[in-house]
């Protein structure tokens, strides 16, 4: 039996068709992994589904129901957490579970899921003021609330830590019912794996649907073979490496912390961290969300003041001379933080007259930056309207518009999809090997790989420093996610 | 039931928690009123004026004096007139009085007198208060002075009584309009802002997919800030009445009862405005452009509006404060007078309702436009 | 070094400026709306109170009494003249606001008028409504003074005012509103504008985009500063060529220090605006921050109160209130010819606020890092 059936169904928005002729049933207590590359229609067709957009044509059920007439009907059977969560942040945890316990009409009956997501000891935190991982395990929460017999999750571990990833999929096959039908998109494809049923979307159309397990027996192998289905990753030499003029430079460590401290009160976010980051050398920075990374990254850039130690970058002191360190800084924000409402080149223009490049040189470098990064057929596109792959290439495009020596990426591939994981990756080594130093976040455990050395970050402190291969040996481990969760539950002893 | 309860418990939490309502709702109202009670005075203005008598004649040496003695006018004598042109020019005086050389010869000849009067024509106000205290003061003079003998009288005299503020003290209906241009404040910038939060926070998502129906949407809205508003309204009668002794002679259940009745007509145009633009900007842009600044101009309060052209004077029927400030200041004023809470309540509530109704069209329930 | 620095300052100053005008509904709302208000206000709003209605109870019925309300029928002030005959209509028009004055003639007026004896004619008017309602029975008892004095040809000793006008001859309120109009709106539209674009850029997360590059704190102020100020300087112009153009205000003064004044009054608003937006982490507390600042602003600039009348403490506050100079500053000029010195006078204070604001501003959203 299926849960959700549809058939011949078109979407269209500003002339282009985010869901196209699209037929789809969705089985009665499975597991439906949602799967594609960014602007695929994923977020598109879950909305259809549960009636929050209305398709310009084609049939949709889901339980029984047609969203678009019987919308009040089937959302009362439904629990949907949209990938903003849906939180309101001036409310607190307690509050907003309430909030939605009512609003379905559910009894305040939140012990188990407050245990669940350890957010009892939380429950009159502001939500604005939790850390992402929690966030979302709010959101989940609160879509969980009073059983729904269709869950619909979109995205909900984008930007969340390896351990806090896996207990929302705890949390989700613990607290559902047999009967309860889950539709979850997802970017990690070893989490699609593991489900009963995987979807693969392209250009808004079903080019997979089946079993995860009928196309590899690996989650590995399921990546490779999801990537050929969207038409495959041909590995080509970076471009944009390609076109990186070197700087030579004579210091041993191109970026630098020197004991970097940040104080909030009595309560330490940072404490006593330093690190020297070699030319040409990639540089993780991992852990959990919480644990002060990005406090120690903004530091390192200087949107933080140091409550004491200070980082250099190229040799220049961050705290006394910012401007001129800065200048020799690419730096890549987590959440997209261009100019939604310029358009692409005028975004590039800016970045680059920002740092100094000349009128004359400026058009050629931008006119080089759209070539390499493939931007002919947008640049003339408000950047808020791009998907969100494009969004990050555009956000990493302005960061290495003034050919910087330095490269701070926070989180650069969060929320996009494989093929461009790889492909950014393929232009972060190369610029490694053209001597650029990176220091990058990520919580992609695959993509710690690639770094040379990893510092692993818990509760403020470095517990862990070297490459990956010491660190997987050091905790016994055979991959880069299963060495995190050690050493952290070690560390946490 | 249930789900209606719950939007409005969130909506009182976030109004709690958010310190911009509370300063719309109490602080800014506090503001207004302290500057109109000690700030600024639109009752008798004082002016700067200058003096200049050719009469050598000793007599009107005390118009000079009577100049002055008066509260309304501080005089300052010169004895050149280019010296006092440039104080006008440079606008050290509002206006000036020649007395000319012939003055007690016209008098003592029965004869009218000219009396030169200069005003600052650039501060149009001002210029005309130059002109009447200028005539007041010298008509006293006369009256009082050895030539009243020879003054012709005028028989019938026009007295000017002023009902419902025998004082004429401006007080008494700049306060009771500035409650009005709070209320439009609540009602307009603070809604305004709520709808396009939810959307922008994409909060209104996640709502828009559990079993809210859009009448829950547009009454989780409406209920919460019309209490704000009428709690905002009880504490600006109270700062009016209670502390600063504005005189009230109307009925309280009247004063609130229609005072509700033009709030809801408020948030409604908030609640529009937000929830077509779904943006803070230029939501607040709309709200105060369109809002509060004809709230302000254009309902009656600072000008007539029989006045206006006919077109604006049109304009004006769509303008809810212009119901509610005719109202309030009668019932501030006057007391009861039930014509006319009844002729603006029923404007106010057909508005009412016919903005409620496009607030309930235009709310949204998809993500689509 | 100067060349590198310029040229960032150029780039943000373009951002600026296109995300400010290529939005055609922001660009709407910047432009059209202070025009349409310049248009709307300007046409609307008098000071002149014009189609009184009356009710008149007439005790005397004689000819000269029928005589005086017709002199009020033939007023193009006055409109509709409504004879009653019981004190309780009387009451019940002026309390319903049918009428704005009421006229309440003796018995013994035509007798007074032959001299006999003296008697006086009640004007009632309606304080509800103070300012026009004490205008209105201006005009009342100067018809009725006229109409008096005519049967006193054996006038005497009086006094006979001639009065001039400078710089208005007319006393055109218009003249005087659309002076004070042109900063208001400029005052408006500049504050929400450069107020809202910091913390703006603190919700989007752009602001780290910033600051993590090699800008200075004092390049992203000017940066901030000039299109805000370019974009208000434009619309002051506009507004100015309006007023002069289509509302036939004379422009006495001289077009350079009027230029002058208006960029630096728009200077030192945008500083405020800067300030606030410094100050603030949210849109919505943004607004909150120029609504507390524009209201005593306004209501301070003399406009509605004139600033001598005030008391001391009150004066001495609104050295403090940019708007009390930019409408000096646009009065004087534009009506008076307001010559260099005062001009000078009046820019001072506006420098020291536009300098300490933007200094503020700029240390601010430094500190604002944590």
């Amino acid at each position: 039996m299926n849960t959700v059936e549809i058939k011949n169904l078109i979407k269209t928005f500003n002339g282009e068709r985010a869901v196209d002729n699209l037929s789809l049933g969705i089985e009665k207590g499975k597991i439906t992994g949602l799967i594609g590359a960014d602007g695929a229609g994923k977020t598109t067709l879950m909305r259809l589904i549960i009636g929050l957009l209305v398709p310009d044509s084609g049939e949709v059920s889901a339980l029984g129901l047609n969203p678009y007439k019987q919308k009040p009907e089937l959302t009362s059977k439904v629990g949907y957490m949209p990938q903003k969560f849906g939180l309101y942040e001036d409310l607190t945890v307690l509050e907003n579970m309430k909030l939605y316990a009512d609003l379905k009409n559910v009894p305040y009956e939140f012990d188990k899921l407050l245990k669940f997501t350890s957010l009892e000891p939380f429950q009159d935190r502001l939500a604005g003021a939790l850390s992402g991982g929690m966030k979302q395990k709010l959101g989940l929460s609160c879509a969980l609330l009073g059983d729904p017999e269709f869950l619909v999750l979109d995205e909900p571990s984008v930007g969340v830590d390896p351990i806090s990833r896996r207990d929302l999929m705890q949390m989700v096959r613990n607290l559902i019912t047999p009967e309860t039908t889950v539709l979850w998109s997802t970017a990690y494809l070893d989490e699609a794996h593991s489900f009963d049923t995987a979807v693969v979307l392209d250009k808004g159309k079903v080019i997979y649907e089946g079993k995860p397990h009928d196309l590899a027996p690996t989650a590995q192998e399921f990546e490779n073979k999801v990537i050929d289905l969207m038409g495959g990753y041909k590995k080509e030499k970076s471009l944009i490496a390609e076109s990186y003029t070197p700087i030579s430079s004579d210091f041993d460590c191109t970026v630098e912390a020197d004991h970097l401290e940040k104080k909030y009160g009595s309560f330490y976010a940072v404490r006593d961290n330093s690190f020297c980051i070699k030319r040409g050398e990639i540089f993780g920075l991992l852990g959990p969300n919480g644990a002060g990374k990005s406090t120690s990254f903004k530091m390192m850039c200087g949107l933080a003041r140091p409550t004491s130690g200070t980082a250099r970058i190229m040799g220049i002191d961050i705290k006394k001379n910012p401007e001129k360190a800065r200048s020799n800084l690419g730096y890549m924000a987590q959440k997209f933080s261009l100019y939604g409402n310029l358009t692409v080149r005028q975004n590039l223009e800016f970045f680059a007259g920002v740092y100094g490049i000349g009128l004359l040189n400026r058009k050629k470098r931008i006119d080089e930056i759209v070539e390499i990064f493939n931007f002919e057929h947008i640049q003339n596109q408000k950047s808020e309207d791009l998907p969100l792959g494009f969004k990050q290439r555009l956000s990493m495009a302005c960061a290495l518009i003034h050919n910087p020596p330095v490269l701070f990426l926070d989180e650069p591939t969060s929320g996009v999809d494989v093929i461009t994981r790889r492909d950014f990756w393929n232009h972060i080594t190369g610029l490694a090997k053209k001597g650029v130093t990176i220091l990058v976040t990520t919580h992609f455990m695959d993509e710690a790989e690639y770094c040379d050395r990893i510092s692993l970050f818990y509760k403020g402190e470095t517990i862990a420093l070297g490459t990956p291969a010491e660190l997987k040996q050091r905790s016994n481990s055979n991959t880069m996610e299963e060495a995190f969760i050690t050493l952290i539950k070690e560390s946490g002893k | 039931m249930n789900i209606l309860q719950a939007l409005i418990k969130k909506e009182v939490l976030q109004i709690l928690r958010d310190p911009s309502s509370i300063i719309i709702a109490f602080v800014l109202p506090l503001i207004s009123i302290i500057i109109y009670m000690y700030g600024i005075n639109l009752d008798s203005v004082k002016v700067v004026m200058g003096i200049k008598n050719d009469d050598a004649n000793p007599e009107i040496s005390t118009l000079v004096k009577s100049f002055g003695h008066s509260k309304y006018v501080n005089s300052k004598v010169y004895d050149n007139m280019q010296e006092l042109e440039n104080g006008i020019v440079r606008s050290k005086l509002k206006g000036a009085v020649v007395i000319p050389n012939d003055f007690s010869t016209k008098l003592s000849r029965s004869q009218a007198a000219d009396l030169f009067i200069i005003t600052d024509g650039s501060e149009v106000n001002t210029a005309n208060y130059v002109q009447s205290y200028a005539m007041q003061i010298a008509n006293n003079w006369l009256a009082a002075s050895k030539y009243k003998y020879l003054a012709g009288s005028n028989p019938v005299t026009p007295v000017v009584r002023t009902w419902y503020n025998q004082d004429s003290n401006s007080h008494y209906f700049i306060l009771p309009g500035s409650i009005a241009i709070t209320m439009t404040l609540i009602g307009m910038l603070l809604t305004a802002l709520v709808v396009a939060r939810e959307w922008e926070r994409g909060t209104m998502e996640a709502l828009l997919s559990t079993r809210v129906k859009r009448i829950h949407i547009v009454l989780g809205k409406y209920i919460p800030y019309f209490f704000l508003g009428m709690i905002s309204m009880a504490f600006n009668v109270f700062m009016c009445v209670g502390l600063f002794k504005i005189p009230f002679r109307g009925s309280y259940l009247v004063l609130f009862g229609v005072s509700g009745l033009f709030l809801f007509t408020c948030l409604g145009i908030g609640l529009i405005i937000s929830s077509k633009l779904k943006n803070q900007f230029l939501a607040s842009q709309v709200s105060l452009g369109a809002g509060l600044l004809p709230a302000m101009l254009l309902s009656g309060l600072m000008f007539p509006i029989s006045s206006m052209p006919e077109i604006f004077q049109y304009l004006t029927y769509i303008l809810p404060p212009k119901y509610f400030i005719t109202f309030i200041e009668s019932e501030f004023m006057a007391g009861t007078v039930w014509e006319i809470i009844i002729v603006n309540s029923i404007f106010l509530i057909v508005l009412g309702i016919l903005l409620f109704v496009i607030v309930y069209k235009s709310t949204d329930m998809r993500l689509d436009k | 070094m100067i060349k590198e620095s310029l040229r960032r300052v150029f780039a943000l100053a373009k951002k600026e400026f296109i995300t400010t005008w290529k939005d055609p509904k922001s660009r709407g709302i910047i432009v059209a709306l202070p025009l349409l208000q310049l248009i709307v206000f300007a046409n609307a709003i008098t000071m002149e109170v014009k189609n009184i209605d009356v009710a008149a109870i007439d005790r005397n019925n004689s000819v000269e009494s029928r005589e005086l309300l017709s002199r009020f029928e033939h007023s193009p002030r006055f409109r509709n003249i409504f004879i009653v005959d019981s004190e309780k209509e009387f009451k019940s028009k002026i309390d319903n606001q049918k009428v704005q004055i009421g006229l309440y003639i003796n018995n013994d007026f035509s007798s007074a008028l032959r001299g006999q004896k003296t008697s006086d004619v009640l004007i009632i008017s309606d304080g509800r409504q103070t300012n026009s309602a004490s205008i209105a029975s201006g005009y009342a008892s100067q018809i009725i003074s006229d109409y008096t004095s005519e049967f006193n040809k054996s006038s005497g000793a009086s006094i006979n005012p001639v009065v001039r006008n400078w710089y208005n001859p007319n006393l055109e309120y218009r003249w005087f509103l659309l002076t004070i109009l042109i900063p208001m709106l400029a005052l408006v539209i500049t504050l929400l504008l450069t107020a809202l674009s910091i913390a703006r850029e603190r919700e989007m997360g752009t602001f780290d985009q910033l600051i993590v590059s090699p800008l200075s704190s004092f390049e992203i102020l000017l940066g901030k500063t000039i299109p805000s100020l370019f974009i208000a300087m434009v619309l002051t112009c506009i507004m100015t060529a309006c007023v002069i153009i289509f509302f036939k205000v004379p422009f006495m003064g001289s077009m350079l220090l009027f230029l002058i004044s208006i960029l630096i009054s728009l200077l030192s608003i945008v500083g405020v605006g800067l300030f606030i937006s410094s100050v603030c982490n949210t849109q919505q507390q943004a607004i909150i921050g120029v609504m507390i600042f524009q209201l005593p602003a306004v209501l301070l600039s003399g406009y509605i109160s004139p600033i001598e009348d005030m008391p001391e403490s009150w004066q001495a506050l609104t050295y403090l209130n940019p708007a009390r100079f930019f409408m000096a500053l646009s009065r004087g000029i534009f009506l008076k010819g307001m010559g260099l010195e005062e001009v000078i006078v009046n820019l001072i204070p506006m420098i020291i606020i536009a300098a300490i604001t933007l200094t503020l501003a700029s240390r601010t959203f430094k500190r604002k890092l944590g």
